[in-house]
């Protein structure tokens, strides 16, 4: 991942650029941290950047690791997918020290993808990606029938829940009946 | 993947902040989930339809109560309702509802779509001259809606209310209390049918009257006293008569200053006190065929009261003029305090 504000990203990230030299204020060193998602690809990241996540800001702002404590303890997120983290981090360099934009046209279109992206920046508490999101998720609602929402979304009707709701409890109940008779059957 | 419905319920909440109000009624229909989820949520967290304008209409033929509501780039959204197979319409589509009362059916519908509704309306307009007298069920549809908004303890911001009615003062008095004081500005009732008037006793008394700065009275209001016209900025009022007492009396109260009235006008239907008017305000300043008296005021400087008689249209306007459009030849009285 380069570390300027380009937001591509990678596994093996590379140094960050020096500020430019007309910059009149004070050079302070950027500090970095790494993070992962379920694929374990590790994502180096600049507290900057960072900044956007109020979870992870959280969790960095006392902790005052050295470069090396931070490349050896990478911020572990096992829920999220390899591919939905690259999108967050590529967002939060894109990012970094900017105001948002009112909107955002490049999030995923496909609504699986948007889904794990929508529930990823809600754990990480990236409060203006997930405001992008949920618009993005309004827009696609809009305008559908309650059958093409169903459809589209997977959901079942209420007949169907209802139907599925009796065959699990049914299935419960036997599967009840079945331990109990099992343990009858070892107590004698 | 997850479904829509297993989302967190704050991003859940957003997403419908998001949404067209259109949209988020789509989704009450998906499934019970979502419909409990919505029902249950503040009606702060739903969006704001922008409506501009509501009409209800309630009708003696088929269709007997229509819902009209204007969204904010003009689309309209109309529902009706007809007792004939129980039906309501959507935009035109029909669909039998299972309630057997349609009146019920129309005001949970009603109750439903106004939680979407933030922003001040600038018209509401009750339309209630559905012969009554033929089908008095209908009236019920009103008395209802009071009690619906009672009971939710909402009103409806509103600058404008328009009611029309057919005999009654209780058709205003039942409608009055559901637009919201603060923003209510005006207040108009007009009547189809109605040429003899009707008594205004108990509707002077309610909150709205008294504090609105615009009214329009467009059926003869019987029994009129000029104290309770007064309040208002403008005023358009159709009244059976009015005595040159009273009439002495409103423009004393406007030169006093203790109203602030601007352009306004009496439609007299029977005016028969020239001759008093005449004794009390002196000759007046003959135009075409109108009478028209000057008044200075109290601490208003340039400032002049002018009543015009429009004879040939049995109308008596008050108006601010400036002193230099007071035209050559007309007599502008001093104020007088008696």
């Amino acid at each position: 991942m380069s570390s300027t504000e380009q937001g591509t990203s990678s596994a093996a990230p590379a140094e960050p650029t020096t500020a430019p030299e007309s910059a009149a204020a004070p050079e302070v060193p950027e500090s970095f941290y790494y993070v992962h998602g379920k694929d374990k690809v590790v994502h180096k990241v600049s507290a900057g950047a960072l900044q956007h996540s109020a979870l992870i800001h959280g969790m960095i702002s006392n902790l005052g690791y050295t470069e090396e404590q931070a490349k050896a303890n990478p911020f572990p997120f096992e829920n999220i997918d390899g591919d939905i983290l690259q999108m967050v981090v590529d967002w939060c360099n894109q990012h970094k020290g900017k105001p948002t934009p009112p909107e955002d046209t490049n999030l995923p279109k496909q609504k699986e993808k948007l889904f794990d992206l929508v529930l990823a920046v809600n754990y990480l508490e990236i409060k203006e990606l997930l405001t992008y999101c949920c618009k993005q998720v309004a827009m696609m609602v809009k305008g559908k029938s309650p059958e093409e929402i169903r459809e589209i979304w997977m959901i079942p009707t209420d007949a169907e829940d209802e139907a599925a709701e009796k065959e699990a409890k049914k299935r419960a109940g036997k599967e009840a009946a079945g331990e109990t008779a099992a343990a009858a059957g070892d107590a004698k | 993947m997850s479904s829509l419905i297993e989302m967190p319920e704050l991003v859940l909440e957003r997403i419908i902040g998001f949404s067209h109000f259109t949209a988020v009624l789509t989704l009450r229909q998906v499934c019970r989930d979502f419909r409990n989820f919505i029902d249950d949520l503040k009606d702060s967290k739903l969006p704001d339809a922008k409506f501009s304008k509501i009409e209800i209409e309630l009708k003696e033929d088929g269709e007997k109560i229509i819902f009209e509501f204007v969204g904010p780039d003009d689309s309209l959204y109309r529902l009706k309702y007809a007792e004939a197979g129980n039906r309501r319409k959507f935009n035109g589509k029909g669909k039998m509802v299972m309630n057997a009362d349609i009146i019920d059916v129309a005001i949970q519908d009603v109750e439903l779509i106004l939680r979407f509704q933030k922003s001040p309306l600038k018209r509401l307009y009750c339309d209630s001259n559905a012969y009554i007298h033929i089908d008095p069920s209908i009236h019920c549809l009103p008395i209802k809606l009071n009690d619906m908004f009672k009971m939710l303890n909402r009103k409806i911001k509103t600058r404008e209310l328009s009611i029309v009615i057919t005999n009654f003062q209780s058709e205003v008095t039942i409608i009055l209390p559901i637009a919201d004081l603060e923003t209510l500005e005006c207040i108009d009732v007009y009547s189809y049918y109605n040429d003899t008037g009707i008594e205004i006793d108990d509707i002077v008394k309610t909150e709205q009257w008294k504090k609105v700065k615009e009214m329009n009275f467009k059926v003869p209001a019987l029994n009129l006293k000029v104290e309770d016209i007064c309040h208002f900025s403008r005023f358009n009022i159709k009244v059976n008569t009015i005595s040159a007492k009273d009439l002495d009396c409103l423009k004393k109260t406007i030169t006093s200053g203790s109203s602030n009235v601007e352009f306004s006008c009496l439609k007299v239907i029977n005016f028969d006190e020239n001759e008093e008017i005449l004794n009390l305000w002196g000759p007046a300043y003959l135009s075409e065929s109108s009478s028209q008296w000057y008044f200075r005021s109290k601490d208003s400087g340039e400032d002049i009261l002018v009543v015009n008689y429009q004879q040939d249209r049995d109308k008596i306007h008050f108006d601010v003029f400036e002193l230099e459009d007071v035209p050559n030849g007309a007599i502008v009285q001093e104020y007088n305090e008696n």
